[in-house]
């Protein structure tokens, strides 16, 4: 999908990344998504100001969507346990996740672009891009079920099914997290 | 005589006098890249790179490892962090 090296770092704090016009609109399509599909959780328990002041969800029982599930999963196996850790801690988690989704977004709205984009990212910038393609990667995996060996069958999918072109996007997606993540880490080792 | 150590061991419940730690695990996910798994280790933990890509291998080979361990409102934290990540992780009493 794409013949530019993925993220590459400048300096102490700069990492930049180029995309072609189609990679620029999937990902922005796909924080879109993420970002709705969060918001799917939030329910008027979440109006009451005092309730959301302390950051106190109203929903202490687990998401039904499995894709909703991997990105708040249970912090315990134990049910009740697992309700109380929620019930305090999912919209802060939620929130932040929200955060990640809208910073790809907006860095790519506002980056220049045209049949090739440009994004600069610092170090900052860059766990919001990690977290939010982790996320993207997240949901599409529930989707296409992707489970230890399955990649030899999604590689041979035929080409008119619909989850081929899911799934191309999901490995390129992997592809440009590890070069963000290889450029970031060229840091921390030295 | 009367063994005091004995009726006093006797009376006290055990997980009194042991503080058994609690423990963070992370389990293996077949999405997740090993790199940005090891990477996280690194961020979230301030693991040194050797011993974040052991952990990282433990998860992957084994399906679980034990990421931290301590009192059970520093594993909740440990836990949050881990899922803002998108890390797959839990939190129980060491049973060890």
């Amino acid at each position: 999908m794409s013949n530019t090296p993925g993220f590459t770092r400048h300096g102490d704090n700069s990492f930049i990344a180029k995309f072609s016009a189609s990679e620029r609109d999937v990902l922005i399509n796909l924080s879109e998504q993420l970002i709705e599909i969060l918001a799917e959780r939030i329910d008027a328990v979440d109006s009451d100001p005092l309730a959301a002041m302390i950051g106190i969800t109203g929903h202490d029982s687990p998401p039904d969507d499995d894709v909703l599930l991997r990105l708040l999963p249970n912090a315990y196996a134990d049910p009740v346990d697992s309700a109380e850790f929620r019930r305090y801690t999912e919209s802060v988690l939620r929130d932040k996740k929200r955060l990640h989704a809208m910073a790809i977004r907006s860095h790519l709205l506002n980056s220049p672009h045209g049949d090739e984009s440009r994004v600069e990212v610092d170090q900052e910038n860059a766990q919001a891009w990690l977290g939010a393609m982790n996320d993207i990667r997240l949901a599409l995996g529930v989707r296409l079920k992707v489970e230890e060996n399955s990649h030899e069958h999604l590689e041979l999918l035929a080409p008119d099914d619909p989850m081929r072109g899911v799934y191309a996007v999901y490995s390129w997606l992997g592809w440009l997290q590890e070069s963000l993540v290889l450029a970031l880490m060229d840091d921390a080792q030295e | 005589m009367i063994n005091t150590t004995t009726e006093i061991e006797d009376l006290v419940n055990p997980t009194f006098l042991v503080d058994r730690p609690w423990v963070t695990i992370v389990w293996d996910d077949p999405v997740n890249l090993m790199s940005y798994v090891t990477y996280v280790f690194i961020t979230v933990f301030e693991y040194s790179k050797e011993r974040a890509n052991q952990l990282m291998l433990q998860v992957h080979n084994e399906g679980k490892a034990v990421v931290s361990s301590g009192r059970r409102e520093e594993m909740e934290r440990d836990v949050q962090r881990l899922h803002e990540r998108g890390l797959w992780a839990t939190l129980q009493r060491d049973d060890q």
